[in-house]
């Protein structure tokens, strides 16, 4: 708990984790052939179909490709407010 | 039947020849019968590390051309058994060798020699394609910093698609006070991104500049770090157990360590 606090106080940021981050977002354009214009429409038009479905916190809205060892996953965080849909009324 | 073992990196000056010549020379210490192959037609450079540069009479162009037999192109090191070079050669282009020749080289290589370490050109072109036409598996040299990191990347995707899938990794150049400060990668960042094994870490060496200097592999020198961690790279090929030491930030201490020193 000390230890986090120091380091949350130790503003800047170590360059090797610079590296790394800077390495990880480079790779994932490099291995996919995606780049951050491509990953922003996505997010916009991710974001106008689930706004039919869902009131969502749109400025939190986040679409990002992630790796873990061999494999790549979509990873989204998307604040939802509240529900568009509303339950059927049964007969 | 031995094993072709491509040396590669993508990116240039980050250890590729050094490294051929010190694993081929430390295999051939263990007892291992090694033909190391310089695959960088037109820029050669291997002989020179090994100081074999004056004895060098063929090339592995002067074997296709049917100039001479394969035999008669190794050169044999001065120093150790059982260590053969087959050299570049420096008047012509790399696409003047085809990927499917150099793979009957290193097949006729393999059947006489326990190890064929290919070095292989920078780039990802033809240089690299033949060096890796005939490989069984890969080391991939890497250094900590980003440029390498993202090259040895894509190189691993191209070996992977030739289906050479026994790759490996070697992190070159790494300074231990570095990492210490936080200020270079540590070995399981690299790991972590490029998501293949590390076989072994070579410590920053002044001692690779002299060696080069006098055409003797560090391996030679057992006061040397990194001709110490070329042997230990050798052994780990040989399938000994020998632990890769680690390399890590100070954390907690280490940062309070550099705060009191300013």
């Amino acid at each position: 708990m000390f230890r986090r606090l120091l380091q949350l106080l130790n503003r800047e940021q170590k360059s090797k984790s610079v590296a790394k981050s800077r390495l990880q977002l480079i790779l994932v354009q490099d291995r996919t052939g995606i780049d951050e214009e491509i990953m922003e429409s996505l997010q916009i038009e991710l974001t106008e179909v689930l706004s039919k479905y869902f009131i969502l916190e749109r400025e939190q809205v986040e679409v990002e490709l992630e790796r873990e060892q061999d494999s790549m996953a979509l990873v989204a965080n998307i604040p939802v407010l509240g529900t568009k849909v509303r339950h059927p009324v049964e007969a | 039947m031995g094993k072709v073992i491509v040396v590669t990196s993508g990116k240039g000056g980050v250890g590729k020849s050094t490294s051929t010549a010190n694993l081929g020379t430390a295999l051939a210490v263990l007892g291992k019968k090694v033909a190391v192959v310089d695959a960088d037609v037109g820029l050669r450079n291997l002989d020179v590390i090994m100081g074999l540069e004056s004895r060098v009479v063929y090339t592995s162009m002067d074997v296709l051309e049917g100039v001479c037999e394969l035999e008669q192109a190794l050169v044999k090191d001065r120093r150790t058994k059982d260590l053969y070079l087959l050299a570049a050669s420096q008047k012509n282009n790399k696409s003047d060798i085809q990927p499917e020749q150099m793979k009957k080289l290193c097949l006729e290589l393999k059947e006489t020699h326990d190890y064929v370490l290919v070095d292989s050109p920078a780039g990802i072109e033809q240089g690299f394609q033949n060096a890796a036409a005939g490989a069984d598996d890969a080391l991939v040299v890497t250094t900590p910093e980003v440029a390498a990191v993202r090259d040895a990347d894509r190189i691993i995707g191209l070996l992977q698609n030739m289906a050479i899938n026994n790759l490996v990794l070697i992190i070159n150049r790494l300074s231990p006070e570095m990492v210490k400060t936080g200020d270079m990668m540590e070995p399981t960042d690299i790991i972590d991104i490029l998501s293949i094994d590390l076989i072994g870490v070579i410590p920053e060496d002044k001692e690779i500049v002299v060696s080069t200097n006098r055409g003797m592999p560090t391996t030679y020198n057992h006061k040397s770090d990194a001709g110490q961690a070329y042997k230990r790279i050798a052994q780990r090929l040989e399938g000994e157990d020998i632990p890769i030491p680690e390399f890590k930030s100070g954390g907690f201490a280490g940062w309070v360590g550099k705060l009191f020193k300013g």
